[in-house]
């Protein structure tokens, strides 16, 4: 670096000619990301934006006037007036050597694959490779199926050695588990003294360029092209990580992330990609269920609404809208938890607690709060303190000033004593709850209306750090279903004598009015990388 | 706008068609050789112009794309790695897969292969695509069924050992460059 040039200053762009056009490009950058950013498709392995360079696949090789052999793309610096070729015959020659190569050992086993269908190995080969193998040797066998940790596969047969995971395990989890071992043809990918049981250790197989690395999750379920796939967001913690939900048969098969360089890179935690499986849990409640005089029965969502409608306005004629407590859920969306705010400025309800559940966190992207729209809770200034009110509203309720509580989420039966929470909830005279499992503390409820999770509807969560994304309904619902943001209108329609419907871009111009944090956001403008409710800088 | 008129030179025609009358000719002859040979045969005393099904049953030429049926092997397996390619091949979606695992030098294989054949239209898409030569259509073309579930095949119900099916097989590799 120039001596006093600031660390901050901005790489300066220079231009690069490629092919006769000139491309923009900044200073000192890998010539392979600049040549990728200007649209040029050059084969490549071994480079990913966000590990180190290592030049190990020797596929992004181009020619550069003024040396006289090819180089690889990836570990060329920019430097201004560089003149490069990459439609050139001797490139294309450099690169169909490359893929025999790499494919001269490779097992033949994409039929059983679970990289098929999304493996660059793959997809190069059909590119440039030959079709025809011309060794007379036969392929080197390795071992297959290596149970290296307790999510991960190793078939070290198909391993073409990038060394991408080895740098992932070393650069981005700092934990160091994989490595290669012996040289040159008997080069072999294994671990040493540790398995591969890092937080983020199933990130290795996303990154692997073929089938090397599976995760055991996703081994033999299902082919990747059959899958459909809807960018969403990571439920499972307050950093928000951007995935792609992958959908077949109306069943969620996994969750993969998605680049977001503002959140999460292109990495995720291990906990979040397997936190998947309560969405398609049988147990969960399809009905809503009612009280009568012989217990919960299950019934129609209208009458449900109309039932809990009706227990909320006797409610309120009887004790007044301030004995209703209401425990808000920081797994609802930006919207759905407005229009709770609505309906329950509507009702009189003045105390309001919001109850999160905390666990193991790191300082990379793992975060201690369980839900994914806590800090949207809090901006839209619903609740309050440190606790978020749950202490407050508990002796409120113990005191006997509240006798009525809604419940949105069921996170409070993990954060509470359940004894002590018995005792509250038997003691109340109203309970309508929003859940995704009939719970042995509901006993007593009046109505529960099943939970939607994140997978089932639309809408925007706002992660730890203020920055609001955008969710989207990647499952379909069973007929006549209602969100809980149709819920909330509904029973605000009943209440209020309203003629509204749940629509998002409505609720945003709503929320930009009533001057909440989010008048700092267009709805429009989410996409697709989110957008920071408060500007940092 | 300057129209430029280009007159395109039309390729020839081979002979033979530039002439419907040859057509009527060749199909004329067809009809008469039948006639005649058939002819004769009844001369000589023979009552056999048609095949007496089901006591008779016509061998079908390898060609024929009948109903699609898994391979077995010598060992009882079968073939197929459940990799799903047919699956994705099918116009008519009749194929389901699930894929399972065992311990077997072959890891993957179909815990669940049904096919409907009320569905299939036998086109030989799954045959083409199947990179294992696991699926083949054979000759078999009697499939009626009493029910609905009864023209749902299951996996026991398709598996064909590999020496009934020698001659397609033999056929493929002829025909599809294999």
């Amino acid at each position: 670096m120039a001596a006093g040039a600031k660390l901050t200053d901005a790489p300066k762009l220079v231009h690069v000619t490629v092919d006769g056009t000139s491309i923009e490009a900044r200073e000192g950058e890998p010539l392979l990301q600049a040549l990728l950013n200007a649209g040029f498709d050059i084969p490549h392995y071994c480079y990913h934006p966000k590990l180190s360079i290592d030049g190990s696949c020797r596929l992004c090789q181009v020619k550069l006037e003024g040396i006289p052999k090819l180089q690889i793309s990836c570990n060329t610096p920019v430097r201004d007036g560089l003149v490069v070729h990459v439609d050139d015959p001797e490139v294309h020659l450099a690169r169909r050597g490359v893929e025999e190569l790499l494919l001269l050992n490779h097992p033949l086993d994409c039929p059983i694959c679970d990289k098929a269908g999304e493996c660059w190995l793959q997809n190069y080969a059909m590119r440039f490779g030959s079709r025809f193998s011309r060794t007379r040797d036969p392929r080197r066998k390795r071992q297959k199926r290596i149970d290296i940790g307790e999510r991960m596969l190793l078939d070290q047969e198909r391993c073409i050695l990038c060394r991408r995971c080895v740098r992932f395990c070393r650069e981005i989890s700092k934990t160091g588990e994989l490595h290669i071992f012996n040289l040159g043809d008997r080069s072999v990918l294994d671990i040493y003294d540790q398995r591969l049981d890092n937080d983020y250790s199933m990130c290795t197989a996303d990154i692997c360029p073929v089938g090397a690395l599976e995760t055991k999750d996703f081994h033999h379920k299902i082919r990747v092209w059959f899958l459909e796939e809807t960018a969403s967001v990571c439920p499972s913690c307050s950093n928000g990580c951007n995935i792609m939900v992958c959908t077949y048969k109306n069943r969620i098969w996994r969750l993969v992330p998605r680049r977001n360089d503002a959140v999460n890179d292109t990495w995720m935690c291990d906990s979040g990609r397997l936190n998947y499986r309560f969405v398609m849990d049988p147990e969960r409640l399809r009905t809503p269920r009612i009280a009568q005089q012989n217990g919960q029965v299950d019934t129609a969502w209208e009458v449900a609404v109309q039932e809990a409608a009706a227990q909320l306005n006797a409610f309120r004629a009887r004790h007044g809208g301030k004995a209703l407590g209401a425990v808000i859920s920081p797994h609802l969306t930006n919207e759905e938890n407005y229009r709770f705010g609505e309906l329950i400025h509507a009702l009189g309800v003045e105390r309001c607690a919001m109850a999160v559940v905390r666990g193991k966190y790191d300082n990379f992207l793992i975060k201690p709060e369980k839900a994914a729209n806590a800090r949207g809770v809090r901006e839209l200034g619903l609740v309050a303190g440190n606790d978020d009110g749950v202490d407050d509203l508990l002796a409120a309720c113990e005191a006997g000033q509240i006798k009525g509580l809604y419940l949105c989420s069921e996170d409070i039966f993990h954060v509470i004593d359940p004894d002590r929470l018995n005792t509250i909830l038997g003691s109340m005279e109203l309970l309508i709850v929003h859940s995704l499992k009939q719970h042995p503390l509901l006993t007593g409820a009046a109505v529960i209306f099943p939970a939607t999770t994140f997978a089932e509807k639309d809408g925007t969560f706002t992660n730890h750090a203020g920055r609001v994304q955008r969710i989207r309904r990647a499952l379909q619902l069973p007929a006549g279903w209602l969100t809980e943001g149709e819920v909330f209108t509904r029973l605000l329609n009943q209440i209020e004598a309203r003629q509204e419907q749940f629509d998002l871009s409505f609720i945003w111009q709503s929320m930009a009015r009533n001057g909440t944090a989010f008048a700092n956001v267009r709805f429009e403008e989410i996409d697709p990388d989110g957008a920071p409710l408060h500007n940092l800088a | 706008m300057a129209v430029r008129i280009v007159k395109v030179k039309r390729p020839t025609q081979p002979w033979s068609s530039m002439r419907p009358w040859w057509a009527v000719v060749v199909g004329l002859w067809v009809s008469t050789r039948h006639f005649f040979v058939n002819l004769g045969r009844f001369l000589r005393g023979s009552q056999d112009f048609t095949v007496h099904f089901p006591e008779q049953r016509f061998v079908h030429p390898p060609a024929l794309r009948g109903m699609p049926v898994l391979v077995q092997m010598e060992n009882g397996k079968e073939r197929c790695v459940a990799c799903g390619l047919c699956e994705w091949a099918c116009p008519t979606t009749c194929i389901t897969i699930f894929p399972a695992e065992t311990n077997n030098e072959v890891e993957r294989y179909p815990e669940v292969f049904d096919i409907d054949m009320s569905r299939c239209m036998f086109c030989g898409y799954c045959e083409e695509a199947c990179p294992e030569e696991a699926i083949v259509m054979s000759r078999q073309v009697e499939i009626s069924s009493y029910s609905r579930q009864g023209s749902l095949w299951h996996k026991e119900d398709l598996l064909v050992p590999i020496s009934q099916l020698k001659t397609r097989i033999d056929y493929l590799r002829s025909h599809y460059e294999r």
